[in-house]
């Protein structure tokens, strides 16, 4: 028999990892500390299960993610559930239902793991911790800068440096092809020639009709720092769904530039993959040095949309149109938000641990462990009477040890 | 002691910018291009035997490295090099998010055909495929490309000498560059369809255009304006 026919104990299916010290500490640092300024501006924390019924968790803005979604069966209702892929769409589903009545603008925040059931070979966690805010009810210029700067000094708060956001707008495509009426199959190769930022794809994909060829090259020579950026965005003949989307792109990034003068800011009007579900200004945060995304954010409905489309269809007699039963039912709301990507945050953030490790030799009363914490020692009580206490903290991996009673360092 | 360094001057480990480049005919085709942005690898970068790997240029903020074509995605995927330049069959092999090609540099010029016996093709009607086997280096696109039209494609991944497969028995069909046809023509192949016209990119990683804009865009730049200035020179 080969060593091959029993499995290692220690080998974890593909995208899983145990975080080991001092990763899971520095993690856990970063965690509060974003917790921390979220719930400084007021943002009250919410925590939903980590298993709940798929049409729930998979509807409206959750589709996205339905390919995603480890699914099992609810021994106990016999109906689908899937383990959360995010938590946006749990947060969403909260605010239209048990929290409904509560006052608008509503803040919340949320901090936990999620879990998808693969990952791409640039990103291949398929567990991940996640914390962010969502924002519900304004729809405005103000709420979409609340958020970006909410997260701007999340992440500044855990030390990242060289943070790069990066201001989208997915709906201003859509809304171009809708006024020039592009057939679909244009509309979808535009998109890839767009995501690619291939000016010549792009010319290929529009065929004849140049003039309207010009106009996304334009968009996508829009790609940059966001003042130059802006300015020739506002420059191109945009139809005038699009023009609207565009200004609020601009309110947006004036105030964010308010704020934070020193920030780095691009935009990127065309940018979709991954954006499908945003219905206005969306925004994605890189830092230097760092591969991937940080994490990324925008305005969405929170709700169900396809409930609101039944909810049309049907005749509701007209007592319950307010009533308890169907409330939080074919209702979407406005709402705006962002999630981190905790995993990359703490690989990006500059966090120094408390790393003063102080060994008390056995017989040291507990009482007494107190007077080095409080002076900032992690104690670390020594349980082996026989062994000289300098090698012992050695062994032990501490910094400090007692000399005379006094903390010394080793 | 490298490692140090950059962990204490925030912006000095992303200074320097890596252009990956594909081994091969691409490579003798990009000279002109990257003369004409104003970069001029060292003289050892043109030797063929040079077994260095990475190569200094007349920019100090720009290293060439010299690798495989598909490796070249691979390295600007992720941001192990910031800029490259590669064909546009290994871009739509890969799909990777993290690539954007805003430049047709006009070079590396073929397509990604069909082809099969030439006897097998007077008698083959596409049309009543639902499963076909196909030898090629590239299974995903093929995969994709077969899939869209109802085809399923059981892919065998060869690295080179595609033209092989048919006359020996491998599998009838294959995916395959063709430049002129001649290669075919000489196994006693025939191309049947054409997947797509190839040219080589310029490719800039995602995140770096993000972080570093004005200098990833400068560089985007003068690459448009090289591959002009040749189309240019071409017409």
């Amino acid at each position: 028999m080969s060593a091959n026919d029993t499995p290692h104990r220690g080998l974890l299916p593909a995208g899983l990892s145990d975080m080991l010290p001092p990763e899971a500490a520095l993690e856990a640092h970063a965690m509060e500390r974003v917790m921390g300024r979220l719930a400084a501006h007021g943002y009250q924390r919410v925590k939903p299960p980590l298993v709940e019924f798929e049409e729930s968790l998979l509807g409206g803005p959750g589709a996205a993610l339905a390919k995603d979604t480890f699914r099992l069966m609810d021994p106990v209702s016999q109906r689908m559930m899937g383990v959360r892929p995010d938590m946006t769409v749990q947060i969403a589903r909260i605010a239209v239902t048990r929290l409904r009545d509560a006052p608008r603008p509503l803040r919340l925040s949320y901090a936990g793991n999620v879990i998808r059931v693969r990952g791409s070979q640039l990103r291949p966690e398929r567990q991940f911790a996640q914390a962010g805010a969502e924002l519900i009810g304004p729809d405005s210029a103000d709420a979409d800068a609340e958020t970006i700067l909410l997260a701007v000094e999340a992440l500044r708060a855990v030390g990242v440096a060289n943070l790069s956001v990066d201001l989208n707008l997915p709906t201003l495509v859509t809304a171009v092809c809708r006024s020039l009426a592009l057939p679909a199959v244009t509309v979808a190769r535009l998109r890839r020639a767009l995501e690619r930022k291939d000016e010549d794809a792009v010319r290929r994909s529009l065929g004849a009709a140049s003039a309207s060829a010009d106009l996304f090259v334009g968009l996508l020579r829009t790609v940059g720092p966001a003042e130059p950026g802006l300015t020739a965005l506002q420059a191109l003949d945009l139809p005038e769904d699009a023009r609207a989307e565009a200004d609020r792109l601009e309110a947006v990034m004036l105030l964010v530039r308010t704020a934070a003068p020193d920030l780095r800011l691009t935009i990127d009007p065309v940018e979709y993959r991954g954006l499908e579900y945003q219905t206005g200004v969306s925004f994605t945060f890189y830092a230097l040095d760092t591969r991937g995304e940080l994490g990324r954010g925008g305005r969405y409905r929170a709700g169900y949309p396809e409930d609101e489309a039944a909810a049309d269809l049907s005749v509701v007699p007209i007592a319950s149109e307010t009533g308890p039963a169907d409330a939080g039912r074919g209702r979407t709301v406005p709402a705006t938000g962002f999630t981190l990507y905790m995993d990359t945050v703490s690989g990006a953030a500059r966090i120094q641990l408390p790393g003063q490790r102080l060994y008390v030799p056995p017989g040291t009363p507990w009482n007494a462990l107190a007077g080095w914490q409080a002076q900032g020692f992690l104690t670390v009580r020594g349980l082996d009477a026989g062994a000289e206490p300098a090698t012992e903290a050695r062994r032990l991996g501490c910094t400090h040890t007692l000399v005379d009673g006094k903390p010394t360092a080793i | 002691m490298n490692e140090e360094a950059r962990g204490d001057a925030p912006e000095s480990g992303s200074d320097k910018l890596i252009l990956a480049l594909p081994k091969g005919r691409i490579l003798t085709e990009s000279a002109p291009l990257l003369h004409a942005a104003g970069i001029d690898p060292e003289p050892s970068f043109h030797d063929e035997n040079a077994r260095a790997l990475r190569f200094t240029t007349s920019r100090p903020d720009v290293d060439i490295i010299r690798v495989r074509s598909f490796d070249v995605a691979t390295f600007v995927a992720f941001g192990a090099a910031q800029l490259g330049i590669c064909g546009s069959d290994v871009l739509m092999e890969f799909d990777f998010n993290e690539i954007y090609a805003p430049v047709d540099l006009g070079i590396g010029r073929c397509r990604l055909s069909v082809a099969e016996p030439a006897d097998l093709a007077a008698s083959d009607d596409p049309s009543r495929w639902s499963h076909i086997r196909i030898a090629t280096k590239y299974p995903e696109l093929t995969r994709r490309h077969f899939a869209a039209r109802g085809v399923q494609a059981e892919c065998i991944k060869l690295n080179g000498a595609m033209e092989l497969a048919p006359t020996l028995g491998l599998c009838h069909r294959i995916v395959d560059l063709v430049s002129s046809g001649r290669t075919l023509q000489e196994n006693g192949l025939k191309e049947i369809e054409r997947i797509a016209e190839v040219s080589s990119r310029f490719i800039v990683n995602r995140a770096a255009l993000k972080t570093r804009p004005e200098v990833i865009g400068a560089w985007i730049e003068r690459f448009r304006a090289a591959a002009r200035g040749l189309i240019a020179d071409a017409a």
